[in-house]
């Protein structure tokens, strides 16, 4: 029938039979990603899939180049991100009736301990994973040029990550809470260490200032608590959100993944499933031909090595997302999300013991509060800064363990930082510390000799010594990171494990007296 | 995809606008991505049951009530929080809900009964309604007792005309 | 590069595979739900579905009635057929409905699973009282007043058997089987809750009128006369019938053993020991249970220390009392009571407010009672002094050559003032709370132990003795010092160089002590003489009390 002979109802009837297949058009407007074509649409239509490149190269898919973990990185804070939001229904940030909340979650709310448990493995995984994907990058060198810039928004990224999971800390409002962030307010505080030292607190306080802003009141309570919620569920997530879209989004400017000259030559032939592209013409001539100069920003690099990023690039990356999806799942089953007694202000929790992964700075923080918990943290995250800045090599890109040394110096730094760090804690415990041996000793004396101190200056001194023996910049950055990670790893060990009430010593937890 | 053998000069002569050349099922992607989809489905569903709550955390709705000396006969006595009033009649006391039946206003004394503030309802002493918009009378509630002291279940409606005795 | 499609087909096969446990496990597997499946009212069955008791003013969410599902309030069909978790609540006379679980019975309310609620995990400090323990919760609101030593509560028993009034009273569930108007009469009142309404004060006046009217039955036989002071005793007694007859038997055991000497509660008694207004609340995680046998309870806990206190309690200065153990059950059952709570007006019982805003006591205010409780830890049940291990021995005080020679003035200071430094507590009102009245009381009482000395009169003047401190203080260390020290401080026997000890005793007690010793003590009279020890002339004992004098000064 054609349409002139339609009626008006008619057509209408027509058009709304047709819409559903209408409506689906509208969404995928290219097609089936049947073709090279169809497959780039389906990413540059996407918004979010449009912050990916539209082709991925070959390298950046090997599985060992990356092990997935920005991506899981990326997944774990989503995972969190959901439950988070899910939690926020139940929970109440005050503190008569926070603890209860908790409660209520556990026990009464469908699927609430379950989401509970999974927020808390989520965020715990992110650490690692962070963790982690900062040593990859660092140890393929993926940072050096033109990716300098992306490797500060990573460290952006750890700190706010940090600073996620420690605000999350206090919002139980159990003993465990309350007293580990009494311990986290008091090293805001502690560059009071300084300026008492010097004597100029009463004119220029940044640690009072600090411990202010943090708490919102002299003592942990309901102000502390709902400027932790704050920080936790909207500024240092909106934060995050922003830095990561920067960061995906540096990727792919920066010309993808980080990868060695000469992988197009390792990687071999491409497989005889994937098609050629630019066969038809020479040159890329779809972006800013008018403005930017030369070829394209794929200089020196044949594009026959990429694949279209979907489905393959999306494969890997849904693969990451449910492994560790699958991860925090197994943990969430696992293990219960802890919740401890009601937090009671008189009575302190021994030990207070903070997050697993400030044990390591809780360990420092015995000897002095500002060393262990402001000046050390600082100086690593400055140093990391600086780590692109200061290599300015280029061989061992894209590679693990790239450069000068390469793995055996790895390996030598990884024994030598693991040595000098059980050592200096060892001798310690077994030997006290200054304020042992000399009760009256200024403090200020102990804030700069202090095992932390003593640790951090003879990496940094090893270090040294590889920048000269190597003569690259990027052999003592090696050392130096090896050190500092083994460092922590052996720090963290000793709080997690090894520290009792009083934060005395013990072999085992199974020796704690028994109150 | 690597299982297909395809002469490399018939990849170099194909566009990449040409769809591929022998579309053919892709089982393993396809049952990755629908398994992939059915598990965060089955998520999905599994936490939209979270936002509704298993348990109110609202009072227990039977409490004991003691009415205040030289209560006059009819006159309504509402316990303080309560949603609740008691009023003595000849034949004993009673429990009238002063939740409005419309749209849950408190409804308040008027000369002849109660009327609700938010959209004009009526009632009777006895709880009857007078007056729409609301649907029905206000509901009797359970009441035990006896001299003065009750027992009101605001959680149980009543036949009307159900009392305590005085 | 199918791996990636491996990878994720499978990883995520693996995620639904948990989610569907997990939601199995949430759904059906659940312990309540499993419990509220198996019950059924006519065959029907019940709505699963959480439960619980809410009660703002007391701030607890009890979902306890989740699994004992009889007890939750409106499920009157269930309970009425129900065993096991579907039985009701047995009668108590605070409805569960009105005020939750938790608040009688502790445990964690919040929670849903057995170990969780009965509180028998870590990390939750308020574990279940044990059922024998049940009514210690009590003292969460209530303050349980008037409450004599053990030896008048166990009187006022033996008096309601003696007069029989068991015949048609219950009493604690004793008794009450006869009615006294004939079989078809009404039936006497129970009286085990009648301190909570207080005693008719017309009882024994209608009591007689009906004795001196029947002709026969149990109004002839059962009742008679009550002679006055029977009378007295039996109202104090029935005072004490409040529904919790183990927990008054408990307070009542604290009465006895002294405990109020070095314990506060509620702001009377000694501050040697801790305080006891919330002993019943410690949290079994911050205890010693290594030396505890048995289970890791708060109960077990406190029966171990009452036993012995320094094994539990590193430089506990609390001797081991030599307790029985049913005292220390019942002083046990008495520590878990001690949990007192801030409450809303309308949970403030009126024995609390009786007790805190206008100073009703807790214990009765009679001689024994007083002594029992605030004395006899040191000074012995008897008045004859007490000698624990390691401690200075507290000296014998229902002394009659002691009484005869202490002025009633000296004894009431003494009291008052105690003995700053050493054991004995000031115990004026303004200190650890006795008010003058039951401070005479005590000394009445001293007298009446130790035979009825009677006081001597007041010394017309206070200080009179001039004598040659020089040769006293040569006779002071020859017969003195060996027991009261070489300056006077003991520690064997009471020191005499303490101020107030020299302040309040006047210089006739000084000689007549001396002179008369104590019987029953190492203190023999050095008026006349013994083989060992020629007698002192008076002189001569006018010269140690000069001797003594001299530290005063210092």
């Amino acid at each position: 029938m054609a349409d002139s002979e339609r009626s008006g109802l008619g057509v209408f009837f027509a058009n709304l039979k047709e819409a559903p297949q209408r409506v689906l058009r509208s969404l995928f407007r290219s097609g089936p990603p049947a073709t090279d074509r169809s497959r780039s649409s389906f990413v540059f239509d996407n918004v979010f899939l449009h912050i990916h490149a539209v082709r991925t190269h070959r390298w950046s898919l090997r599985w060992a180049t990356t092990w997935g973990l920005g991506v899981a990185s990326a997944a774990a804070f989503l995972i969190a991100l959901a439950t988070g939001v899910l939690l926020m229904f139940y929970y109440k940030p005050y503190p008569e009736v926070a603890y209860d909340s908790i409660k209520d979650i556990h026990f009464v709310v469908p699927t609430g301990r379950f989401i509970r448990n999974l927020h808390r493995w989520a965020a715990n995984v992110m650490v690692v994973v962070v963790f982690l994907h900062m040593a990859r990058t660092f140890y393929t060198a993926g940072y050096r040029s033109p990716r300098e810039f992306n490797w500060l928004i990573g460290l952006g990224l750890l700190v706010t990550t940090l600073g996620l999971s420690f605000t999350g800390y206090l919002l139980p409002w159990d003993q465990l809470a309350y007293w580990a962030i009494t311990i986290g307010a008091n090293i805001a505080q502690s560059p009071q260490e300084l300026t008492d030292a010097v004597g100029i607190t009463e004119y220029f306080d940044p640690g009072g200032l600090q411990r202010e802003l943090l708490l919102g009141s002299d003592v942990v309570g309901a102000d502390a608590l709902i400027r932790f919620y704050l920080l936790h569920v909207m500024v240092l997530p909106l934060l995050f959100v922003a830095l990561l879209a920067a960061h995906i989004w540096r990727v792919r400017k920066d010309g993808g993944l980080a990868r060695p000259a000469d992988a197009d030559d390792r990687l071999g032939p491409p497989p005889p499933d994937t098609y050629p592209v630019f066969t038809e013409t020479p040159q890329k001539t779809y972006h800013l031909a008018a403005i930017v100069e030369g070829r394209t920003p794929a200089v020196d690099q044949s594009p026959e090595n990429t694949v279209p990023s979907m489905p393959h690039l999306f494969y890997a990356e849904m693969g990451v997302l449910m492994v560790t999806l699958l991860v925090c799942l197994l943990l969430a089953l696992s293990f219960d999300a802890p919740l401890k007694e009601l937090a009671n202000p008189m009575v302190p929790e021994n030990p207070a013991k903070a997050p697993w992964y400030f044990l390591g700075l809780q360990e420092l923080v015995a000897y002095s509060a500002f060393m262990g918990g402001v000046g050390i943290p600082t100086l690593v995250i400055i140093g990391l800064g600086l780590i692109p800045y200061l290599d300015r090599e280029t061989r061992g890109t894209g590679e693990w363990f790239g450069g000068p040394g390469g793995g055996r110096l790895v390996w030598h730094s990884t024994v030598i930082g693991l040595a000098a760090a059980v050592g200096i804690a060892a001798f310690a415990i077994y030997f006290g510390w200054l304020r042992e041996w000399f009760p009256d000793i200024p403090q200020l004396v102990i804030t700069f000799v202090n095992p932390g101190t003593i640790l951090a200056a003879f990496y940094a001194a090893y270090s040294l010594y590889l920048v000269r023996r190597y003569n690259s910049t990027r052999a003592g950055a090696l050392g130096l990171f090896t050190c500092f990670l083994c460092g922590f790893v052996v720090l963290t060990v000793i709080g997690w494990y090894f520290r009792g009430p009083n934060w005395d010593f013990y072999w085992s937890p199974a020796d704690w007296p028994a109150h | 995809m690597n299982t297909r053998t395809r002469p490399a000069s018939a990849t170099a002569k194909r566009s990449r606008l040409d769809p591929e050349p022998l579309p053919r099922r892709d089982w393993i992607g396809i049952s990755a991505v629908a398994a992939a989809a059915g598990s965060l489905l089955f998520a999905l569903l599994g936490i939209l049951r979270l936002p509704k709550p298993a348990v109110f955390a609202s009072p227990s709705k039977t409490f004991n009530v003691t009415l205040p000396e030289g209560l006059a006969l009819g006159q309504p006595y509402i316990p303080p929080g309560r949603a609740v009033m008691l009023v003595r009649d000849e034949e004993g006391v009673f429990a009238l809900s002063t939740v409005c039946t419309h749209l849950g206003c408190l409804v308040r004394p008027a000369p002849d009964g109660y009327e609700c503030p938010c959209h004009g309802s009526r009632f009777a002493p006895d709880g009857a309604i007078l007056k729409g918009p609301a649907p029905r009378g206000l509901p009797w509630l359970q009441i035990d007792g006896s001299g003065g002291t009750y027992l009101v279940d605001e959680g149980v409606e009543v036949p009307v005309g159900t009392r305590a005795s005085l | 590069m199918n791996k990636n499609k491996h990878l994720l087909l499978w990883s995520s096969l693996a995620v639904l595979a948990l989610l569907v446990a997990a939601a199995v496990e949430e759904n059906y597997l659940k312990e309540w739900r499993r419990i509220q499946q198996s019950m059924a009212v006519e065959g029907e069955p019940i709505d699963v579905r959480l439960r619980q008791i809410v009660i703002p003013e007391l701030g607890t969410t009890d979902r306890c009635v989740t699994c004992h599902v009889g007890m939750a309030p409106g499920e009157m069909a269930l309970a009425a057929e129900g065993t096991g978790l579907a039985a009701p609540h047995p009668f108590v006379w605070h409805d569960p409905a009105e005020f939750g679980c938790t608040t009688c019975h502790g445990g964690q309310g919040l929670a849903t699973e057995t170990a969780d609620a009965h509180g028998e995990v870590r990390h939750w400090p308020e574990p279940m009282l044990p059922g024998r323990f049940a009514y210690a919760s009590c003292g969460s609101c209530h303050t349980h007043l008037g409450v004599p030593d053990f030896e008048q509560l166990d009187f006022g028993v033996r008096l309601l058997e003696r007069h029989d009034c068991l015949a048609c009273h219950a009493v604690d569930g004793r008794g009450g089987t006869t009615r006294p108007f004939a079989a078809a009469g009404i039936e006497a009142p129970d009286l085990s809750h009648v301190g909570l309404t207080g005693v008719d004060p017309y009882w024994y006046v209608h009591h007689l009128e009906h004795h001196e009217l029947a002709d026969e039955g149990p109004w002839k036989t059962s009742f008679a006369p009550i002679d006055p002071a029977d009378l007295t005793a039996l109202e104090a007694y029935l005072g004490t019938r409040v529904g919790a007859p183990g927990l008054v038997a408990a307070k009542s055991t604290f009465h006895t053993r002294g405990c109020y000497g070095c314990h506060q509660l509620g702001g009377v008694g000694g501050d040697e020991g801790p305080d006891l207004d919330r002993a019943g609340l410690m949290d079994p995680e911050l205890l010693d249970f290594s030396e505890v046998p048995g289970e890791r309870t708060v109960a077990n806990w406190l029966a171990t220390h009452l036993h012995h206190p320094a094994a539990l309690v590193d430089g506990s200065q609390m001797p081991a009392m030599g307790l029985s153990d049913e005292e220390i059950e019942l002083l046990t059952f008495y520590m878990l009571s001690l949990r007192r709570e801030e409450r809303t007006a309308a949970f403030t019982p009126n024995d609390r407010l009786e007790a805190e805003r206008f100073g009703a006591r807790e214990f009765t205010t009679d001689g024994p009672t007083l002594y029992a409780a605030f004395c006899s830890a040191c000074h012995g049940a008897e008045g004859q002094g007490r000698r624990y291990p390691d401690a200075i021995p507290f000296p014998s005080v229902a002394n009659a050559d002691f009484l005869a020679v202490a002025s009633d003035g000296f004894l009431r200071e003494t009291l008052r003032r105690g003995r700053l430094g050493r054991r004995m507590p000031a115990f004026a009102a303004d200190q650890v709370g006795l008010t003058d009245e039951e401070i005479d009381t005590v000394i009445a009482y001293l007298r009446h132990l130790a035979g009825d000395v009677p006081a001597p009169p007041e010394p017309a003047q206070f200080r009179w003795v001039e004598a040659d401190a020089a040769l006293g203080e040569t006779l002071y260390r020859q017969h003195c010092a060996s027991c009261h020290g070489a300056e006077g401080d003991g520690p064997e026997a009471p020191a005499l160089d303490h101020p107030t000890f020299l302040e309040t005793a006047d210089d006739s007690y000084l000689v007549d002590t001396i002179t008369r010793g104590r019987s029953g003590t190492p203190m023999h009279g050095f008026g006349s003489g013994t083989p060992a020890f020629p007698a002192l002339a008076a002189e001569e004992i006018e010269a140690i009390v000069s001797h003594l004098r001299t530290w005063q000064e210092e």
